[in-house]
């Protein structure tokens, strides 16, 4: 595998076949990577991500469920990115705009659902306004999930920990 | 992402205690089955407790 830091405010990562992008300043810690494929996708290891922990197919389908621009992918033939559709959320081809709001755009807020996972972590989604160690941040439509077990290593938020430790709860 | 206007619904993370969520919204616990809207939440940030998701301060026994 190789890591390559030339991709402008972050990093990509390629096996054969594709390339992943990871920008983590897009990143807002909705998890979705992790508890999905974290044999690929572990936030405690260096480098954080592993090509060779699954298929491409089951990495394709990881990065699509990201709900910023953090991670987006692409086929390193150029000529198989010509034919990807829609579903493909996340390839570099459909960078969702609306995601890098402009300011002064009213909307009305989206309802706060803060779901507590079987063994796993509180995971926050909607307009909330977030307070930790005295700073304050505003989310819009964000998701974030926060450690329950206690073992996360990047507190406070989940970092999957929960899963080695056999967390119940 | 980020917006400067403050939102009605405040999740705070409080120091090596619980998450403390107010305001308007959903609490679903999935591991429980349970659908509720208590309006504010202490809950269990350590995996302590005894009385999971919430918070029964047992952080400070640690």
């Amino acid at each position: 595998m190789e890591r390559d830091k030339s991709f402008s405010g972050g990093r990509k990562y390629s096996s054969d076949e594709m390339t992943v992008y990871w920008k983590p300043e897009a990143c807002i810690h909705a998890s979705y990577c992790y508890r999905e494929l974290i044999e690929v996708f572990d936030p405690g290891r260096r480098p954080w991500v592993d090509m060779k922990g699954s298929t491409t197919e089951k990495i394709i389908e990881t990065v699509n469920m990201c709900p910023t621009e953090a991670l987006t992918w692409k086929w390193n033939d150029e000529a198989r990115n010509a034919n990807i559709t829609a579903e493909n959320t996340n390839h570099v081809r459909f960078r969702r705009p609306e995601l890098s709001r402009s300011e002064g755009l009213v909307a009305e807020e989206k309802p706060v659902i803060a779901k507590v996972m079987v063994d796993g972590p509180i995971v926050i989604s909607g307009d909330f306004t977030v307070i930790n160690d005295g700073a304050t941040k505003v989310i819009s439509e964000g998701i974030m999930s926060f450690c329950r077990c206690g073992e996360s290593g990047h507190q406070p938020f989940c970092d999957g920990m929960h899963r080695k430790k056999g967390f119940i709860g | 992402m980020e917006e400067k206007e403050k939102k009605t619904t405040t999740v705070e993370i409080i120091g090596s205690g619980p998450l403390k969520i107010s305001g308007n919204f959903i609490l679903k616990d999935i591991q429980r089955k349970q659908e509720t809207r208590p309006g504010e939440v202490w809950l269990c940030r350590c995996g302590k407790s005894s009385n999971k998701p919430f918070c029964d301060g047992s952080h400070k026994n640690r």
